[in-house]
């Protein structure tokens, strides 16, 4: 599947989760300021992927590729739900599609959804189906 | 430490999603809340109800649904008066006990369209 391919249908999953025009799912849309999305539909969404594309993320896919890192602790990327310098660093890592100034010192991490674009979801679709070919399923 | 968490579900959504997708259920909920849940007439408004509880769980802790929390690591459980209380798991559970909380007070609504939750945090 090319990235074009991808890249449709993930709108398309997005498109049919909202019930809104494909049309208005353009890569830089905030799902929940521009699309009017709600946290059931995050979830909606994800499951329509992994259905799609017959991969399987874990809950909190993009938060836990964030804040569980491997050699580190979660205390080190977030402090009584704020995240410390060295997660904030992270998360600009994690979500390049992201303008780095939505994501000030004291950014919370229950705020991280509130930051997804479709662009978050497409990345995320092509980081799982990359791992699905790695495990050769 | 003490917090408050709400959340409003909307009833016709968590039946879509549970019909549409396999595996929802058993991804969100506890074999115990889909056991309690089934055995109601108005199955989905628990459920909403359960999804909203463990949103507002969430809010009051302030942690959002990051790092390696899972759905089921917050539980709605019922007394043995059929009062809905929270059991925590995995994740959420160790954050309790970190930050010392003695106690999650949950209180649940639902009609037909909408269920939602509030929950309190007494440290």
């Amino acid at each position: 599947m090319d990235d074009r391919e991808i890249n449709e249908k993930v709108r398309m999953c997005i498109a049919q989760a909202l019930g809104i025009d494909v049309e208005e799912v353009v890569p830089d849309a905030i799902l929940f300021d521009d699309l009017g999305a709600e946290s059931l539909d995050l979830l909606d969404i994800v499951f329509r992927l992994e259905k799609t594309f017959g991969i399987q993320i874990p809950r909190g896919g993009i938060q836990q590729n964030v804040l569980s890192s491997q050699g580190l602790k979660e205390d080190d990327l977030v402090k009584d739900g704020v995240l410390t310098p060295l997660g904030i660093e992270k998360l600009k890592m994690e979500m390049p599609e992201v303008d780095p100034a939505k994501i000030p010192e004291g950014f919370r991490a229950e705020d991280i959804p509130t930051l997804f674009t479709v662009q978050t979801f497409i990345n995320l679709t092509k980081r799982y189906l990359k791992e699905k070919e790695v495990r050769g399923v | 430490m003490t917090g408050i968490g709400i959340d409003i579900t909307e009833v016709k959504r968590i039946e879509d999603i549970s019909l549409r997708h396999k595996g929802f259920l058993s991804r969100v909920y506890t074999p115990r809340e889909i056991e309690f849940c089934a055995k109601k007439k108005n199955m989905y408004q628990h459920l909403a109800a359960r999804f909203a509880a463990k949103e507002s769980v969430l809010k009051a802790l302030g942690t959002g649904w990051s790092g390696s929390i899972g759905w089921t690591d917050v539980e709605v459980v019922n007394d043995q008066w059929g009062r809905p209380e929270v059991s925590t798991h995995g994740r959420v559970k160790e954050i309790v006990k970190e930050r010392g909380i003695k106690r999650i007070s949950i209180s649940l609504s639902h009609c037909r369209n909408y269920a939602v939750a509030c929950a309190q945090i007494i440290a």
